[in-house]
């Protein structure tokens, strides 16, 4: 539901993920955060629910 | 219409002389025109302050709650609209209060008016509201207006599919009859249809002037934590000023912070000075609850809200 | 020249003259009802605007201002140094706010600006700024504005003083910094002074007879401060709060504030936010004690500070202008004129 609300918003549903990955699953870990990394990575910067300090 | 008023006061009334509770709260005639104030009695000779109009727009579980009780306290009424009973159902079932604590005098509910539509009847301010059946009669100095009930309820109450209460103690009048909608959440589909960032900046122009006074979470019955998640200082989770990131950051959060649990009662819209639209945040958890787990908060007391319980048939598909 | 006509047509092309020298602000209306704020080039402030939600304060008062910055990059020689930002001290003229918002910031200003203390970014701020009020010539039922030596068409703390005649506004210059203003804009027709003058007490006598309160003031300050403080209706008072900051915001006299450091990557930046006694924050201390720790403290706080320790420190009546936006605004119908009488008519029986 949260993801939901955020693409409701107008988060891209791509830079929110969920994933279940035990202590134990070490290779799962990496796999994932790769994966989004490049998922991310392809979308370029997010502008949306940054704090801007420079104004 | 009846507001049932006459049958509330004969009820509190009774209570109180008899001793069944120890007080009373219900609403009270405002200062000004339009409005309401809550108000708690004890006394059986007060029960001519009670009122019940279409200005009732808070929700009185509010004035029940850990925070608002100390546990030497008794018996306690409360004057319940639909949606109000839903919210002491949930406080019951959240631990908040014990069923035995709490005394519904339940209202069937036909709605209540949109102050600012009314506003935006008049170019100055409204100096006289009168209600007479489903016609209310609205006066400023320039003009008197007559428009239909129907015609001026809030948004929340024209999409209310439960205005009589699910859990009662007594009921002060004749249950009302239910409506049906065939798209009850219309209003959130007109956001989902927009692309990505046509909703963002819907949503930065919706809390654009928000001043952060947190009348909608002190309006809200569910929002009873003890320490807000804005107002912890160690650690500091969200900036305090009027940075619009932390702006949406707090209406966000607490907006999730109600998922599976809010009863669209409108009171958080209602108690907004800027008249902000912060429904549209909730409506969309609302909505997800119904559609995801067949869920709408505060109907029954035997029941566990879907984000306090496992169940295996559980939607899991967002996780990869 | 104390009085002049200005004809509505001549109104908006004047403002535009006045921008090379003056920053506008004024009333705006969006979806959320009307505010005072910047005016966008070629927008006009909307001077027929019903009473803004918030009042005119923070023009010299914002509720969120950046007052100091600081890089804590440690290759600079100034690191965690906290500098002043760069102020834009540019003439500033607010335009159609009502008599009742010039008289609040007179008050604020024994706060921010006294003998002992010169706030400075509020006392910049001030000196920048020029008012224009316009005349209420139809209060509202929340105005209570005469009860409290103020009024629809009260002059204090104002620079030019409008009223509304149909198709030109009639305009009573009062200080020099409205005098520049006029000349800014190119305003230069001349009235008589003298018919002018009965102009504005006619006008300022209908619109005093249409607010009707019986607020009374006058035995507050006879009472000790431990017998208000104790006395019975407090209870009674706050059980309908539910202790938002509303009143506190839309508030004209209100100017407790918070200062809030926030940091992100090299870059350190202190702000000055609007606080609010409602909140219980307002007062946790460290230590984890709260001197008021329950609504009920925290209304009475508020209602003792407007109605009793700002009138025994100042002598300069309640910290209240009547502008009734409190009252409109809070949620549970709190209405400050209902305490104030309680509180005017206590009688210990001690």
């Amino acid at each position: 539901m949260m993801g939901n609300l955020l693409e409701h918003m107008g988060i891209d549903r791509d830079r929110i993920h969920f994933s279940w990955i035990s202590s134990a699953e070490a290779t799962k870990f990496v796999d994932v955060v790769r994966e989004i990394s490049e998922k991310v990575r392809a979308l370029g910067p997010n502008k949306k629910f940054v704090k801007d300090y420079t104004k | 219409m009846d507001t049932c008023i006459e049958k509330i006061r004969a009820i509190g009334a009774d209570l109180l002389a008899k001793g069944t509770v120890e007080k009373v709260i219900g609403f009270a005639d405002g200062s000004i025109p339009m409005a309401t104030r809550p108000i708690a009695l004890t006394s059986d000779k007060e029960v001519d302050k009670l009122v019940f109009n279409s200005v009732c727009g808070l929700n009185l579980a509010n004035y029940v709650s850990k925070n608002s009780l100390s546990s030497k306290e008794g018996k306690i009424a409360v004057v319940a609209k639909g949606c109000d009973a839903r919210n002491l159902v949930t406080h019951i079932v959240e631990n908040q209060i014990s069923r035995e604590q709490i005394y519904i005098i339940g209202v069937p509910c036909t709605g209540m008016v949109d102050k600012r539509k009314i506003a935006a009847l008049f170019d100055d301010e409204i100096t006289g509201f009168e209600e007479h059946g489903d016609t209310l009669t609205i006066t400023s100095a320039s003009k008197t207006e007559t428009v239909k009930k129907a015609d001026v309820l809030r948004h929340n109450c024209r999409v209310c599919t439960h205005s009589n209460p699910p859990v009662y103690d007594v009921m002060a009048g004749d249950p009302v009859e239910e409506q049906t909608l065939d798209h009850p959440y219309e209003d959130v589909d007109q956001i989902a249809a927009m692309d990505l960032d046509a909703r963002w900046a819907y949503f930065e122009n919706l809390t654009k002037n928000c001043i952060r006074c947190y009348a909608c979470r002190n309006a809200c019955p569910l929002c009873y934590c003890p320490t807000c998640f804005v107002d912890e200082s160690s650690p500091q989770w969200v900036g305090k000023g009027q940075n619009e990131i932390d702006v949406t950051t707090f209406h966000f959060l607490r907006a999730f912070h109600c998922a599976g649990r809010c009863t669209d009662c409108g009171a958080c819209v209602e108690a907004c000075p800027m008249g902000i639209n912060v429904r549209d945040f909730t409506r969309k958890l609302n909505k997800d609850a119904l559609e995801l787990f067949g869920w709408e908060a505060g109907l029954v007391l035997d029941k566990r809200p879907p984000l306090d319980a496992y169940s295996p048939n559980d939607p899991n598909d967002f996780i990869k | 020249m104390n009085f002049i006509t200005i004809d509505k047509k001549d109104w908006a092309p004047g403002i535009d003259k006045s921008r090379k020298t003056f920053r506008v602000y004024g009333p705006v209306e969006d979806e959320n009802g009307c505010q005072i704020k910047p005016l966008a080039p070629d927008t006009a402030p909307k001077m027929d605007a019903p009473v803004t939600v918030m009042s005119a304060k923070s023009v010299l008062f914002p509720q969120t201002e950046k007052i100091l910055t600081a890089t804590l990059d440690e290759s600079k020689q100034d690191h965690h140094v906290m500098t002043p930002v760069e102020t834009d001290d540019m003439p500033r003229v607010v335009l159609g706010i009502r008599p009742y918002d010039a008289k609040a910031v007179q008050l604020v200003k024994l706060n921010f600006d006294n003998p002992d203390y010169q706030d400075p970014y509020w006392c910049a701020a001030y000196e920048a700024t020029t008012f224009v009020g316009l005349g209420v010539t139809h209060p509202g039922p929340c105005d209570f504005s005469t009860a409290v030596g103020c009024g629809p068409f009260s002059e204090e703390g104002l620079d030019v003083l409008m009223a509304d005649m149909d198709d030109k506004y009639l305009a009573k210059i009062l200080t020099k910094k409205g005098e520049n203003w006029v000349a800014a804009c190119g305003f230069d027709t001349e009235a008589d002074p003298k018919e002018s003058q009965v102009l504005f007490d006619v006008l300022r006598k209908e619109a005093e007879k249409q607010i009707q309160t019986d607020l009374a003031t006058d035995k507050l300050a006879g009472k000790t401060i431990l017998d208000l403080y104790d006395a019975p209706f407090w209870d009674d008072v706050a059980f309908s709060c539910i202790n938002c900051g509303t009143c506190t915001y839309v508030c004209p006299t209100c100017w407790c504030f918070d200062i809030q450091d926030e940091t992100r990557h090299n870059t350190a930046v202190r702000f000055r936010n609007w606080d609010t006694c409602m909140s219980s924050l307002f007062t946790h201390h460290a230590s984890g004690h709260n001197p008021r720790g329950t609504k009920v403290h925290r209304v009475r706080q508020r209602f003792m500070h407007k109605l009793k320790y700002f009138l025994d420190k100042y002598d300069q009546g309640i910290m209240c202008v009547g502008c009734g936006r409190c009252v409109a605004s809070c949620p549970v119908n709190i209405d400050i004129r209902e305490v104030c009488n309680r509180m005017n008519d206590y009688e210990t029986t001690k």
